[in-house]
């Protein structure tokens, strides 16, 4: 599902500066306090209470786990004082732990599977269960008031607990989980009474029938924001439309596909207060001229003068278009991604679009369509263009041609994600030049070992020019053509990159040493089909332990060498995912490796074997 | 739209097609050429993807690849109208054959559409009620009238011109 979470940067994982993030890693790494924490208990207790007022002011994580390994007066004081809690691996740390250390969190925020899952590189029920979470929480924080899960499997059950188990509970944010369906949904909003927030974003929910929207409570609701247009299943349009108009704190509303166009209209006058709206269909259910007067769309949106983001139009039908235009000016983020729309559809809007700072789109619009972006979206920070046509050897709509212009027009530009059929090194080292503020360059050249179409030379150059330009550089996603020269200029020049994506690419075990010992804040690498081998693994171990993890499949490890790598790291969990079908074999088809203080998982399916 | 070129051959092909269409030097095709053939060796006999396109790759989530899909289609879609007629009625009607995907589709389209129940190849027929029933039939290339359901399906779309569903 594509995520219509536009208005957030792509880049998930905050400033995790710290190796130990809030594990406690090494115990005897503690540093002294000079003049406090000595013999006297009084002036100890006052300097806590001090700090104590101190620390509820601070909210980044990295500074909260810097803070907390100064001393254990400071340990102590920072876990009594940290109101949200980020786990971004659920394996990392148990419940338990967490719970134990940390005694009062209001906020979970709580990571799963490994990206690669969601392309289906890894079999179904692997793990990641938010249930021993839920019900590890349920005593120690009675005030729970926020989850937000990614990548998680949901059971309905666990829905139902999570309203039950916490009275003041206020918002739920499911991003790319899975598990549950309509009747949990259904028992989560009736017995969640102070519900502000229910968003589901790209997650799968199963048709379990219920029809959950009736199923909130009757009169006035909390509800600031309702997203769910990634439910694939009818909804109650009546309920819905009662529902919203009985939320006027409602600033956010995403519907999913069964909501037309016209049901659209009835939705927007009664909530004018909207901020982000998802305009589900963005067509009649049935075809136009079936006795229905044509609604006048465009003064429901100019009615919603706050609107900023936008999303939806999951089968639009370009005639409807027009009716955006009041909208646009004030629009700092637009979701094309479904909309099969041309250049020539899309200029009349992208003209209009100066504040624009967040766009998603298909390549559909070709490079013309992404010059007019570049003519007029100066403020565009994150450009995200998806295939219409997701196969290898076509034609490209969208080239280096349009990666160019957009270097050149929108020069702020912080995030891009470019799936294309080609690109030539020169565009991607103009971009390096153009756009220094890059910190996610995601480059998708869909033909597998593309060259540089013009000089028929690797990648390498290109990507190198990223690293060594962009000097803010967080993540990097490669492809095309790539030698172990592109792996060495990374090594060298991506001191920043905490992640990184590698497809198809490299030549030799060499590719891989290279960013295992150059990245120093590499925290997530991710490799699949690249020639990379035990020894490679082995050469940069020593730095697994700052990672969080490590994916490689279809590469070339050997079951003995990472049998190897698990005895060396007794703090890694090593494991070794096959096929359900294939069988043990001596290569290995996927590892997947993080670290932990809790050691194996007692919930692997049996394709996972932990080494 | 996409060649179903297997991996290995299709990085050969397109940078062939590639350095022959640059002014390259010809060595450095040839070393991609070698490199290609290389990498494109030793990465076809890796499991996940085959000759096809493989369902992880490009990396779009699946969800989106469907819808997307889907809209594909229905844009690429063609139309195969015949002319169905029913005895004692003068006036035909005209079916989206392509828009059927089996003969259980087509039976219960016309079924509806002429509000009786309709006898085929495969149908399950009360022996004492014939006179409800009526048979469908086509006509085919060679202008003979032949009962619907015998062949299989693909081979009656491109056999059928019309339609006539007759009384028993």
């Amino acid at each position: 599902m594509r995520r219509n979470g536009a208005e957030d940067m792509s880049e998930d994982d905050e400033r995790q500066q710290s190796p130990r993030s809030d594990l406690e890693f090494t115990s005897n790494k503690a540093r002294y306090c000079k003049a406090t924490g000595s013999a006297s208990d009084h002036p100890d207790q006052v300097l806590e209470n001090v700090l104590e007022n101190v620390l509820h002011f601070l909210t980044s994580r990295r500074d909260r786990n810097s803070v907390s390994l100064v001393c254990k007066s400071w340990y102590r004081v920072e876990a009594l004082t940290r109101s949200e809690l980020f786990i971004g691996n659920c394996y990392a740390v148990s419940p338990g732990r967490a719970t134990a250390r940390f005694t009062r969190v209001r906020a979970l925020h709580l990571k799963g599977k490994p990206r690669f899952a969601d392309f289906n590189l890894m079999p179904p029920d692997w793990g990641a269960h938010f249930n021993p979470w839920l019900l590890a929480m349920a005593k120690p924080y009675p005030w729970l008031e926020k989850v937000y899960l990614k990548r998680m499997s949901v059971t309905n059950d666990d829905l139902a607990t999570l309203a039950e188990s916490f009275s003041g509970f206020k918002e739920l944010v499911l991003v790319c989980c899975d598990g549950f369906g309509t009747n949990g949904l259904a028992s989560f909003v009736s017995k969640c009474r102070q519900l502000r927030v229910l968003d589901l974003i790209e997650s799968e929910v199963i048709h379990d029938g219920t029809d959950w929207i009736s199923c909130f409570p009757q009169g006035e609701s909390h509800l600031e924001s309702l997203i769910f247009d990634c439910v694939e299943w009818p909804i109650n349009f009546e309920a819905l439309e009662r529902l919203v108009a009985r939320s006027p704190l409602l600033k956010k509303l995403r519907l999913n596909r069964y909501v037309s166009i016209g049901q659209l209209y009835r939705l927007m006058i009664q909530a004018p207060q909207l901020t982000h709206l998802g305009t589900g269909l963005f067509s009649p259910l049935e075809i136009a001229g079936q006795g229905d007067q044509e609604l006048d769309y465009g003064t429901a949106f100019a009615a919603c003068r706050s609107l900023v983001c936008l999303s939806g139009f999951r089968e639009i039908i370009p005639d409807y278009l027009p009716a955006i235009y009041p909208v646009c000016a004030n629009l700092t983020s637009l979701n094309f991604s479904y909309a099969n729309i041309n250049a020539e559809q899309l200029k009349p809007i992208i003209s209009k679009c100066h504040k624009l700072r967040v766009f998603w789109v298909l390549d559909s619009i070709c490079d013309e369509g992404l010059q007019a972006v570049a003519a007029t979206c100066k403020e565009l920070r994150e450009l995200r263009v998806f295939p219409i046509n997701a196969q290898e050897d076509i034609d490209s709509p969208v080239s280096e041609v349009g990666l160019q212009a957009i270097s050149e027009g929108c020069q702020k530009l912080q995030s891009i994600l470019y799936f294309c059929q080609r690109m030539t090194n020169e565009a991607v080292i103009a971009m390096s030049k153009n756009c220094p503020d890059l910190v996610v360059f995601r480059l998708c050249i869909m033909g597998r070992h593309k060259p540089d179409p013009v000089t028929g030379e690797p990648m390498d150059d290109g990507f190198g020019a990223i690293v060594m330009n962009c000097k803010k550089l967080t993540r990097l996603a490669v492809s095309g053509l790539l030698t172990d020269k592109a792996f060495e200029y990374i090594g060298k020049y991506g001191k920043l990159v905490r992640t990184l994506s590698v497809a198809f690419a490299g030549d030799s075990d060499m590719g891989l040493k290279y960013v295992l010992e150059g990245c120093s804040q590499l925290q997530k690498l991710e490799i699949r089909d690249s020639p990379f081998g035990d020894a490679a693994l082995r050469s940069g171990l020593h730095h697994c332990y700052y990672m969080r993890f490590l994916w490689m499949s279809s590469c070339r490890l050997t079951r003995q060498g990472c049998q190897e790598i698990a005895h060396a790291m007794p703090r890694l969990v090593v494991e070794v995912i096959r096929s359900a079908d294939m069988e043990m074999d001596d290569f290995v088809e996927t590892l997947y490796m993080y670290r932990s203080l809790e050691g194996p998982r007692i919930d692997a399916p049996k394709y996972v074997t932990i080494l | 739209m996409g060649r179903a070129t297997s991996s290995s051959s299709s990085s050969i092909e397109s940078s062939n097609h590639f350095a022959f269409s640059s002014t390259g030097a010809s060595a450095s095709s040839q070393r991609d050429l070698s490199t290609d053939l290389q990498l494109g060796l030793s990465i076809s006999t890796s499991p996940p993807y085959g000759r096809e396109q493989p369902s992880d790759w490009p990396p779009i989530k699946p969800p989106l690849r469907q819808a997307l899909a889907e809209e594909e289609n229905e844009c690429d879609s063609a139309t195969f109208f015949v002319k169905v007629y029913m005895d004692g009625i003068p006036i035909g009607r005209k079916l989206d054959l392509l828009a059927h995907e089996s003969y259980y589709d087509l039976i219960r389209t016309l079924q509806h559409m002429f509000n009786t129940n309709i006898i085929w190849a495969e149908a399950e027929v009360d022996g004492d009620h014939y006179e409800k029933y009526h048979v469908l039939t086509y006509e085919d290339k060679e202008g003979d009238w032949m009962m619907v359901g015998d062949v299989p399906w693909e081979m009656f779309l491109s056999a059928v011109r019309r339609l006539k569903i007759t009384k028993c």
